[in-house]
């Protein structure tokens, strides 16, 4: 079974059909980049994965087991623990201002009760370092560039040790001499062996670190395949006309 | 001089009361205001509903009509009025708490409103239950938003205690009408609108450090 599986996910908001009959696998150490043009679903997709959207059908079966079986949900304890095998990245970083870098690492690894305090700011310690940020443990949010604040919110999310990370348009709303910090920590995760599905627009970042390309279009997924494939050759005429549009 | 410090130090035993009552409305309002903010966003409807209906009536309403219901209109409510007889600070103290409850659960929901609803999904991707949520990453940001309103309602509660002098409660208008009465001189209207403006420059003073304190 791959780690991640998705079978016939289906999601509408009224009457606009958002997800249609959505499957795609996987497998561990996978690095997925999903691609297709604003609207397509990709961040409904993204989300329903770690309950932020509630879906009309289908199913989701992380590490072997059922998030949602046939539009069913599993209870919510087993909710709370299939979603915590997941972190995810949004494009608006969402941390927490009011407090310091150290305690939006710290506070809800805490909570979870997976770390003992000392073991916490180790932690916290050898994740800013990774990101490059041992020097901001101390100041606020506010006081970071976007790229600073987005690699924060990515040693947040590692806090917790997920084996899955989402990234939902991670580099979108920086500046763009800011993104090549963001995504060459998501590449240093990426060769680390971490499986990650990334929603982008950065294609540079789909053809040399994806190892599969998901492409979207209108609720549906229309095209898979590896990224020398898609980018060479693109079968549908949706995906070319994307691609046209985004390489130019 | 002497005369006016005499006077100040009779006010003084008013501002006293007074400010007991500002402290003890305070601290009671800020959390059952918050209460009914969060009331009023159940997903239960009748809690809803109560919730909107007690700061719609208690807004809409003359604080010193609700005081006046309080000390003299509730003991004669049938069945439980022989129950809730109050002194009259402490018939006072409930009403100026429910009242400024009210103000406050609206300030407090406009608070809500301006946290980021990324805030919630990001507690909720980082496994923190609801309450944790609410009491870590919203409340905070909440409070700092609201906190220039609550100062504005800090200061009206400053001068909306000489309404004790409604319901015969001895505050810093007492005393002084006392010795305008005696001695045919307004000194003491004047001492007294000093006394209220020395405690709300002062009010005013703590709450912008706190501003400042919880800016980021
Ligand atoms: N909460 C919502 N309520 C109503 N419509 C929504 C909501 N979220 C997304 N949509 C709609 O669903 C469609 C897909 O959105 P989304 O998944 O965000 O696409 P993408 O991330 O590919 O840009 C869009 O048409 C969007 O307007
Ligand atoms: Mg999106």
């Amino acid at each position: 079974m791959a780690l991640i599986e998705i079978n016939g996910l289906k999601k509408s908001f009224g009457n606009l059909e958002v997800l249609k009959n959505v499957s795609f696998q996987v497998e561990k150490g996978d690095v997925v980049a999903v691609l297709g043009a604003s609207g397509s679903g990709k961040s409904t997709l993204l989300r329903s994965l770690i309950n932020l959207e509630q879906i009309d059908g289908g199913s989701v079966c992380i590490d072997s087991e059922y998030l949602i079986k046939d539009g069913k949900y599993a209870p919510s304890a087993k909710i709370r623990k299939i979603t915590s095998e997941m972190g995810m990245v949004f494009q608006n970083f969402n941390l927490f201002p009011h407090l310091t870098v150290r305690q939006n690492l710290e506070m809800p690894a805490k909570f979870a009760k997976i770390l003992s305090d000392s073991e916490l700011t180790q932690k916290a310690d050898a994740l800013l370092k990774k990101v490059g940020l041992s020097d901001k443990a101390d100041v606020k949010p506010s006081k970071l560039s976007g790229g600073q604040q987005q690699r924060v919110a990515i040693a947040r999310a590692l806090m917790l040790n997920p084996t899955i990370m989402l990234f939902d348009e991670p580099t979108s709303a920086l500046d763009p001499q800011l993104t090549g910090e963001v995504l060459s920590t998501m590449r240093q995760l990426a060769e680390e062996h971490m499986t990650m599905i990334v929603v982008t627009h950065e294609m540079g970042f789909a053809r040399d670190v994806a190892n599969k390309i998901i492409f979207m279009s209108d609720g549906e997924i229309v095209e898979t395949a590896p990224p020398h494939e898609f980018f060479a050759n693109p079968k549908y005429k949706k995906a070319r006309e994307f691609l046209s549009m985004a390489l130019d | 001089m002497q005369y006016i410090f005499n006077i100040f130090m009779t006010l003084l035993e008013g501002a006293k009361t007074a400010s007991i009552l500002f402290i003890v409305v305070i601290l009671l309002s800020l959390p059952l205001g918050f209460l009914f903010t969060l009331m009023a966003r159940s997903s239960i409807a009748p809690i809803r509903w109560f919730a909107n209906a007690y700061i719609y009536i208690l807004r809409g309403t003359p604080l010193l009509l609700q005081l006046i219901f309080i000390f003299f209109g509730v003991p004669y409510l049938p069945v439980i009025g022989k129950y809730l007889v109050f002194e009259r600070f402490t018939a006072a103290l409930i009403g100026f708490v429910l009242n400024y409850a009210a103000y406050f659960a609206e300030i407090f929901r406009g608070g809500l409103l301006a946290v980021d609803k990324g805030q919630y999904e990001a507690a909720k991707v980082l496994g923190m239950s609801r309450f944790k949520t609410t009491v870590f990453v919203i409340l905070p940001q909440m409070i700092r938003v609201a906190l220039p309103s609550v100062t504005n309602e800090a200061v009206s509660l400053v001068k909306d205690t000489s309404l004790l002098y409604a319901v015969a409660v001895p505050e810093i208008i007492h005393y002084a009408t006392g010795i305008v009465n005696r001695d045919f001189n307004v000194t003491a209207f004047a001492v007294a609108a000093a006394i209220y403006l020395v405690m709300n420059t002062l009010l005013s003073f703590l709450f912008k450090k706190l501003e400042k304190k919880l800016e980021y």
